[in-house]
């Protein structure tokens, strides 16, 4: 990891996120509950599709993580599922080895800040 | 400040749902969601009328924000909702494509409530007058029908000329009353007020719907007006309310065709035991025109001392005669041949005016009918 590889999370994404919505914490805290039960599952379907060689299958849940990774700004996983879904897309997952490492290490990182953000009083 | 309106968000990602649905709340949208492009697809057909506004995330797996916008925009039903394309800076491309394909407008994520809110309230008061157009279009449609069956029922009860009139820009200063040259022809029927008598009233009615049929059928061909029916007497005018430079020409014609075809007809009768002839009266010079009766019922007619002449030119033809003023005759001398019936008197008129009886066409005439 170097250090411009992008953060675990940015915090100020959230802190925007909670402006937009008149400040409302509570709101925030559901999203990230949301993006914990669901990303857990996305990230089970990419190691499921890395496992079993499906490039297509890849795809979508690379895609979705991306896409909910990077408005909670967990910056660096969403690079990572972007790097997948894009490898997923190319047909041929014989890339996809130094990224599929990273990926539940990361996600894992990413789950405990956001936890961490919760508990903390961060915002509050 | 927005209005109330359905938004229908579609993304992949529940956690974009949700934040999109927020925000769309806290400015007083519902929110209908949709997973992907096949979801939405199904949800806006199954709703066509009900959502204002989507909200649509250029990628997504199943179809993606093109793909569904394509759709959406091929379909009659669904091409004119607003839609705002969501999408990842990176996508910019696509989103080019989508503003080409139709998309109204396009946000890029994280989305910035205030940017949002600028392009909803501007989508979606153009849906409003979109939605205020086809309203009023529809409004338009219902409104040219009910002209359109006012006008078809109107040529029934009245001369196509004056239902035309009646429904024409003009009309109303033609039915206020105007001064104009016309010709009128007065027909009726010699011997009909005995045999009205003497016959079956169902009789009498298929005698004069035989007639009248006749009469009506050539009354179109020579473009006469039809000023009014009244038992077996029917007076037609010419050149009014549509001008006609030959409108002398036109019903003495007229006269000559009803006459040839009455015959065939007064045969038939004949052999039924009526004895019925048919006589004609016409007459030009100006009359004044337009509405005449009283709130409730009113006629297109016409009032003059020509309409006059012509009824009593009528009363005093004998069975198949058609006699015409001495104007009339000295302006068809080249179509038909008269021979004079000398001075009449006529009730009305302090003197006694010329007539002639219209023999029949010219040669030269009669070989070429209108």
């Amino acid at each position: 990891m170097s250090e411009h590889d992008p953060a675990i999370l940015d915090a100020s994404v959230l802190d925007e996120l909670r402006a937009s919505v008149e400040g409302d914490r509570s709101f925030v805290v559901e999203l990230i509950e949301a993006y914990l039960a669901d990303g857990a599952a996305h990230v089970d379907a990419i190691n499921a599709a890395l496992r079993g060689d499906d490039a297509e299958a890849l795809v979508r849940p690379a895609h979705t993580l991306k896409s909910s990774s990077a408005t909670l700004g967990a910056m660096r996983l969403a690079g990572t599922a972007r790097e997948l879904e894009m490898i997923g897309r190319s047909g041929s997952l014989a890339e996809a080895g130094e990224a599929a490492g990273r990926v539940a290490e990361e996600w894992q990182a990413t789950s405990d800040a956001l936890r961490a953000w919760i508990s903390s009083d961060s915002g509050a | 400040m927005t209005q109330a309106g359905i938004a229908l968000v579609v993304d992949d990602s529940r956690v974009n749902r949700l934040v999109l649905a927020r925000q769309l709340t806290g400015i007083g949208l519902e929110i209908m969601e949709a997973e992907h492009g096949v979801e939405a697809l199904e949800l806006l057909r199954a709703h066509p009328d009900a959502i204002d506004i989507v909200l649509l995330d250029v990628m997504m797996p199943e179809m993606d924000g093109y793909e569904t916008l394509a759709a959406l925009k091929g379909d009659e039903a669904l091409r004119h909702l607003p839609v705002l394309m969501v999408s990842g800076v990176e996508e910019l491309d696509s989103v080019v494509r989508c503003i080409e394909l139709g998309a109204t407008d396009y946000l890029t994520k994280p989305i910035n409530p205030r940017i949002l809110q600028a392009r909803l309230n501007a989508s979606l008061a153009a849906k409003r007058l979109r939605d205020l157009e086809l309203e009023y279009l529809e409004q338009q449609r219902v409104l040219t029908q009910t002209i359109e069956r006012q006008k078809t029922e109107l040529s029934r009860f009245l001369s196509p000329q004056i239902a035309q009139l009646i429904s024409s820009t003009e009309g109303e200063s033609m039915l206020a009353g105007h001064r104009r040259q016309i010709t009128v022809a007065f027909c009726d029927l010699r011997g009909f007020t005995r045999f009205a008598e003497g016959a079956d009233p169902e009789e009498m009615l298929g005698v004069l719907g035989e007639y009248h049929r006749m009469m009506g059928d050539a009354i179109t061909e020579y473009g006469g007006t039809l000023e009014h029916f009244a038992g077996d007497g029917v007076m037609i005018f010419f050149n009014d309310p549509v001008p006609q430079d030959d409108h002398v020409e036109r019903a003495v014609r007229m006269a000559v065709a009803m006459r040839d075809r009455f015959r065939p007809l007064s045969a038939s009768w004949r052999k039924r035991g009526y004895e019925l002839g048919f006589g004609v009266g016409i007459a030009v010079g100006y009359a004044t025109l337009g509405r005449i009766g009283f709130e409730g019922r009113y006629d297109y007619g016409a009032i003059g001392n020509v309409t006059i002449l012509a009824s009593r030119l009528s009363s005093q033809a004998g069975a198949n005669q058609i006699l015409v003023s001495q104007m009339v005759a000295g302006m068809v001398e080249d179509l038909v041949e008269v021979e004079s019936v000398g001075e009449l008197t006529i009730k009305g008129l302090s003197r006694p005016v010329s007539a002639s009886n219209v023999v029949g066409l010219t040669e030269r005439h009669a070989a070429t009918p209108r």
